[in-house]
């Protein structure tokens, strides 16, 4: 990444305190700049304080809202229609997954998963 | 790393906190449906969080846990006790083994096999396709070069989704050489054509090792109305080959699409045909899981030394603010007087809230409890029903964590001593199961907890004849009620008929008594036979600063704890001495009294003034006499040094803005002490 180059923007979102910062400090040091969220409706108040985030990285399995409201809440306002949304999950079910997918995700990781794959896929995603 | 790693330890600790409560709660209701999500989605994110900071071993052992009770969600196993039991047994093991990640200590090491063996019998047979399922994931297959012809027609809506289809082509390079022919649909050329739509369509032809199922993966997350057909041509490369690379550069010029049999007929192999499931979307009727909205208060993890410190901070703050005060009432500076008002009154703010940091709701404590009364009443074949209330109550951090051991010692006492078994409850009358109710409060700048059985009360006559034959009382005295009943706190007393297993560990109510008064607390007993016992423990809600009435003796300054002091009068100092019963007549009422100046030893003066100042002891108001009362005082109390320790009327000393020293008297200590004082010298006039 250019030094000149604006930083890409990625919103964190995690309730579980550890997992969040696992990932947001690995792509600090990757060079990109990271906003948390504690739940989806944290994160959806951060992503409208910083409506320039180029991604959002979110945990489905959260309380006060979880990943999946939070992804179509995203959906449903015009300004995010096009926002990759990548989802953190444990989950190895079928319709689960399905049911992210409907609801407009971009794409997901299962965990566990090493960093580097998930720079690889945000490296895609961020082009 | 580390610190993350300290981080993953706090929060697991956490979740298995919350995981013990939502299995307690889900005892008593077995089919409530929101605490199964719960403790299901706890064990979930313990699995995820232990698997992500790689603990494959606890993450397994979740994971195991997690079917159990995924299938219950689904009503295709019972809730039975057994299972109930074992997820415990696995709880306290996790609590364990997070220690322990790599399971290395041989107790772990063995507890953790047979709790694997339990939950295994447990799953009977669902436990084998899981564990498949686990290895399958985990395994990707090595597989032979192959080439694969690649369909993919993107919906319009693709870019809604947050996908760019080009990196997804971009992504399947990655999996070997690969040809790709797009194909842009006529519409787009129309005029009327939407850019936020996509029109293209992509034929690829991929020699890769990878099985299909990786190729698949790559356009898991395109939005249903895409199109993706995967099919092998056939297990050798092509790409090299001259007619192929001709095909599709005249495709590409042509614009035109690349179909599965123009390349397969020229390679002329077998055709296997795979469906993409993202084709034919089923929908399920998944339950969305309702989340609960308790742990909404966002808050921070700060270190409690970190906290020491601010108070420390706010401790020395507020004695340089009153050496500022003290200055600015001798210098007489008016200016300076308002700010200084100003300074005081920020200092006590910033006071309240330091000390509203350090405290944490009971809660967190009433929960362990759960637990171990479930254990204790399991072990002792009673039946109970233990009702907590007030766990919102708020209490300083460590007065929590030093009543913990206390208050599990009475609870165990009034479980194996204080509950009847079933049947003699019902011959009494009473309900077979029995209850136990602990619940805190806060009254006054107090916070009183109690633990309330209904058991079959205190014996006073098994105490009596006890505490005789332990010599603690003589033959012949006479107790009232309530000193029968204190006399369990005292040393060396334990009714219990034989060690038991539950309450007989050699600590005895004295220690508990002694742990309570450490946090300047006051425990106390009612009881009444065959209808309970109640124990009442009351605490101060801070350690570290109180308000105080400053007062002086002589040149001597102490601090009286404005709690305990219910008025102050101005008395002639001829009626405090030469006095036979020590008794002074106050608003028409007479007080007993204390001299200080004759406790303390200093001369005692016939002539002038003193200031009679009543204060509330237990139940009865006690006087206690002093020189002059100087004032309302906010006072940091820090411990004494080692000269001082067994000084029990003091109970710490603060420093005044001048530099000098007050000492903090603990008037419930004093007056006992000159009960003794009086008492020895009863026993000496008779001698």
């Amino acid at each position: 990444m250019e030094t000149t180059q604006k930083k890409k923007r990625i919103l964190v979102v995690d309730d579980s305190e550890s997992i969040r910062e696992l990932i947001a400090i690995g792509l600090e040091l990757q060079g990109y700049e990271i906003i948390r969220g504690v739940n989806g409706e944290d994160g959806f108040k951060q992503l409208q304080e910083h409506s320039d985030c180029n991604l959002v990285i979110t945990d489905m399995n959260m309380p006060v809202m979880d990943g999946l409201s939070f992804l179509k809440k995203i959906r449903s306002e015009s300004s995010y229609r096009f926002l990759p949304v990548l989802i953190i999950t444990s989950e190895v079910m079928e319709t689960k997954r399905r049911e992210a997918r409907e609801a407009g995700a971009t794409g997901w990781i299962t965990k566990p998963f090493a960093n580097q794959q998930l720079y690889t896929v945000i490296k895609r995603l961020l082009n | 790393m580390e610190e993350l790693k300290h981080t993953y330890l706090e929060e697991a600790n956490e979740l298995l906190a919350s995981l013990e409560k939502a299995l307690l709660s889900l005892e008593q209701n077995p089919h409530d449906k929101e605490l199964i999500e719960e403790v299901f989605r706890v064990m979930h994110t313990l699995k995820g969080n232990s698997s992500m900071f790689g603990f494959p071993l606890i993450a397994e052992l979740v994971h195991d846990l997690e079917t159990i009770y995924d299938l219950i969600r689904q009503n295709l196993f019972s809730l039975s006790r057994d299972v109930l039991n074992c997820t415990l047994a696995a709880l306290d093991h996790l609590r364990a083994i997070v220690y322990d990640t790599e399971i290395q200590d041989s107790n772990n090491k063995i507890r953790h096999a047979k709790l694997r063996a339990d939950i295994g019998t447990l799953l009977g047979s669902q436990q084998t396709s899981t564990q498949q399922h686990i290895e399958q994931a985990h395994a990707p297959v090595e597989q032979e070069l192959k080439t694969v012809y690649i369909s993919f027609e993107a919906s319009p809506q693709i870019f809604q989704n947050g996908t760019n289809p080009l990196f997804l082509i971009a992504e399947l390079s990655e999996l070997g050489k690969m040809s790709a022919v797009p194909t842009i649909s006529d519409e787009c050329n129309d005029e009327d054509a939407d850019f936020e739509k996509c029109y293209t369509t992509w034929s690829i032809i991929l020699e890769t090792t990878s099985p299909i199922s990786a190729i698949e993966d790559v356009f898991v997350f395109v939005d249903p109305a895409s199109k993706l057909s995967v099919s092998e041509i056939c297990k050798a490369p092509i790409l090299q080959r001259k007619d192929v690379a001709e095909l599709i550069e005249s495709h590409n010029t042509l614009d035109k699409r690349l179909e599965f049999d123009d390349i397969s007929s020229l390679v002329n192999v077998n055709v296997k045909v795979l469906p993409n499931e993202a084709s034919n979307p089923q929908k399920t009727g998944a339950q969305e899981v309702k989340l609960k909205t308790d742990r909404s208060t966002s808050s921070i993890r700060v270190a409690s030394d970190k906290l020491n410190e601010l108070m420390n901070l706010v401790s020395e703050l507020v004695t340089t603010q009153a050496g500022l005060s003290l200055y600015v009432t001798n210098n007489k500076i008016a200016d300076l007087e308002a700010i200084t008002e100003n300074v005081e009154k920020l200092s006590r703010r910033l006071r309240d809230t330091a000390f509203g940091m350090t405290l944490v709701p009971i809660n967190h404590m009433f929960g362990r409890f759960q637990r171990m009364v479930r254990d204790i009443a399991d072990k002792l074949g009673k039946e109970v029903e233990f009702v907590t209330e007030g766990g919102e109550t708020e209490l300083d951090k460590t007065i929590i964590e030093t009543l913990t051991d206390p208050l599990m010692h009475i609870l165990r006492n009034s479980l194996d001593h204080g509950l009847e078994v079933a049947e003699e409850r019902v011959s009494k009358g009473k309900r077979p199961a029995g209850k136990v109710l602990l619940k805190a409060f806060y009254s006054g700048v107090h916070v009183y907890i109690q633990i309330i059985d209904d058991g079959k009360g205190l014996d006073k006559e098994a105490i009596l004849s006890k505490a005789i034959e332990k010599g603690l009382i003589r033959e012949g005295d006479v107790l009232s009620e309530k000193e029968i009943f204190d006399l369990i706190f005292a040393p060396g007393f334990s009714t219990a008929k034989a060690v038991t297993d539950v309450s007989g560990r050699g600590v005895g109510m004295d220690v508990v008594k002694r742990n309570i008064t450490d946090l300047k607390g006051v425990i106390t007993i009612d009881s009444k036979k065959d209808e309970g016992t109640t124990l009442s423990i009351r605490l101060p809600l801070t350690l570290s600063i109180i308000d105080g009435l400053l007062v002086s003796i002589s040149d001597t300054f102490y601090i009286i704890p404005l709690t305990v002091i219910t008025k102050c009068y101005a008395v002639k100092n001829s009626l405090l001495v030469n006095q036979f019963n020590q008794l002074i007549e106050l608003d028409g009422r007479q007080v007993p009294f204390l001299h200080l100046r004759e406790q303390f030893q200093y001369d005692v003066a016939e002539f002038g003034e003193s200031q009679m100042i009543v204060v509330n002891n237990g139940e009865r108001e006690v006087g206690v006499s002093v020189d002059t009362i100087i004032g309302e005082y906010q006072a940091v109390v820090k411990p004494l040094g080692k000269y001082y320790r067994k000084q029990d009327f003091a109970s710490g000393a603060s420093i005044l803005g001048d530099g000098t020293i007050a000492l903090v008297l603990d008037t419930a200590k004093l007056i006992e002490l000159h009960q003794q004082q009086l008492n020895e010298k009863k026993t000496i006039d008779y001698v």
